[in-house]
């Protein structure tokens, strides 16, 4: 453990056991509607729906697709979310990963 | 697992953030399908609404007014009698139309009495019913003289000058019975037979008037009566306006097609009917100068009863009977 080699290959292996988890455990979905009900509540929706409506209108309603929407607004979801509500999350999730490292 | 997590602090604050950035990008994705499928629906737009109609829908916080900034009216709600066409607050209008069109279960009563001792009692004064006291229970306020009026010049005389009549003629029993099964069988209403056609338009005008096959009365509500439909109340306005000549004519020959003579005889009642009650109206306007309670009292006779029915029928046959023999004589 001391030395990574191919570490690359150790984080994915990693997120893939820890999303296992979460998910087996159910608490990847609560995590989900947490952040949900908090960033509806910041304020964070309306700023992505009023950002995705310039999209939309720059691209014509006609025209757009879902990858265009996207690829727009992922980058903008990440940047949005306020401070609060990420440290929350992370806290969150620290907690269940210390749980799930005791076991 | 503790060997995966246990790793250096740096390495699981990356984790963290990759798994908040997972869930980031779950949502963002929820709302992007959301979103597009608001596009292509044409919803998207919906909730857009610019600085001017905000403004002139913004809603108003005064004291004192509603939200669209409007004082609120203090004024009442106000119903029309459909059988008297008078304007009443809405928690007198039940009263009032227990009254007005004997409904209810005492006034039902009240309006049957009151029908019968009407055409009883100008006839024959030897009335055993006291109606004397009845008539100040539903005193004067709760009919308009509008109504007054009118119905004295109608209503009342036509009856008042028949049963008149009825007191000195010989009642023909036989032909009186007849015409009785008659109305029986075609479900023809006394009621209806017994108005004149300013009547008939008059109780038309105001109320729903079809005519219910179980208790042979007319609905008195109004014309958007949800219980009937335009249909009902056409075909109603038809037999009781339109049709009337005809109706009275299949009647006759339904019933009394055997009698010849008295097909003849009911031919030449419309005539003298017609005649007798115009003369009536005339005869009354001149003697409605002192009205008894009991006249201005009495309401539309959309329920008339069997029993005034009857006389009213007697009587029809003796003028009819006259009236032909009239026409015989100008025939010959």
């Amino acid at each position: 453990m001391a030395d990574y080699p191919d570490r690359k290959v150790r984080d994915a292996q990693m997120r893939a056991t820890i999303n296992q988890k979460l998910v087996e455990t159910g608490e990847k979905e609560r995590l989900k509607e947490l952040l949900r009900t908090k960033l509806i509540e910041c304020g964070w929706r309306d700023q992505l729906k009023a950002y995705c409506k310039e999209v939309v209108r720059q691209k014509g309603l006609e025209h757009i697709t879902v990858d265009d929407l996207v690829a727009e607004i992922t980058p903008k979801g990440r940047a949005l979310v306020p401070d609060s509500v990420k440290k929350e999350l992370l806290q969150r999730i620290r907690t269940f990963l210390a749980q799930q490292s005791n076991i | 697992m503790t060997s995966l997590v246990g790793s250096s602090l740096e390495n699981d604050a990356e984790l963290q953030e990759a798994v908040f950035f997972e869930l980031i990008d779950d949502l963002t994705l929820g709302l992007c399908f959301e979103f597009h499928r608001s596009c292509k629906t044409g919803s998207f737009f919906h909730d857009d609404v610019d600085e001017e109609t905000m403004k002139q829908y913004e809603i108003v916080e005064k004291t004192g007014l509603d939200v669209f900034g409007q004082v609120p009216l203090k004024k009442p709600v106000e119903c029309i009698c459909p059988n008297c066409n008078r304007t009443l607050t809405a928690s007198r209008f039940a009263p009032h139309l227990e009254k007005c069109m004997g409904m209810g279960r005492n006034s039902s009563r009240i309006a049957n009495r009151r029908l019968i001792a009407n055409s009883g009692k100008v006839d024959s004064e030897n009335d055993d019913e006291n109606e004397e006291t009845d008539w100040p229970l539903n005193d004067k306020k709760n009919y308009p003289s509008k109504k007054l009026k009118k119905e004295k010049m109608v209503n009342s005389p036509r009856r008042a000058t028949k049963s008149g009549k009825n007191k000195n003629g010989d009642t023909n029993s036989v032909h009186s019975e007849s015409s009785v099964v008659s109305y029986k069988s075609t479900g023809y209403l006394p009621g209806h037979e017994a108005l004149s056609m300013e009547e008939r338009k008059q109780l038309l005008m105001s109320t729903c008037g079809v005519i219910s096959e179980h208790t042979k009365k007319m609905c008195t509500r109004s014309h958007r009566c949800p219980q009937h439909s335009d249909e009902q109340r056409r075909s109603v306005r038809a037999y009781l306006l339109g049709g009337y000549h005809d109706a009275v004519r299949v009647r006759t020959d339904g019933n009394l097609g055997d009698n010849d003579d008295i097909h003849v005889d009911i031919d030449g009642y419309e005539d003298s009917e017609n005649a007798n009650s115009f003369r009536d109206v005339l005869h009354w306007e001149g003697s409605s100068a002192n009205p008894s309670p009991a006249d201005s009292n009495s309401t539309a006779s959309t329920s008339s009863t069997a029993k005034r029915y009857k006389k009213s029928k007697q009587q029809r046959h003796k003028k009819s009977k006259t009236s032909t023999l009239v026409q015989y004589d100008n025939e010959i």
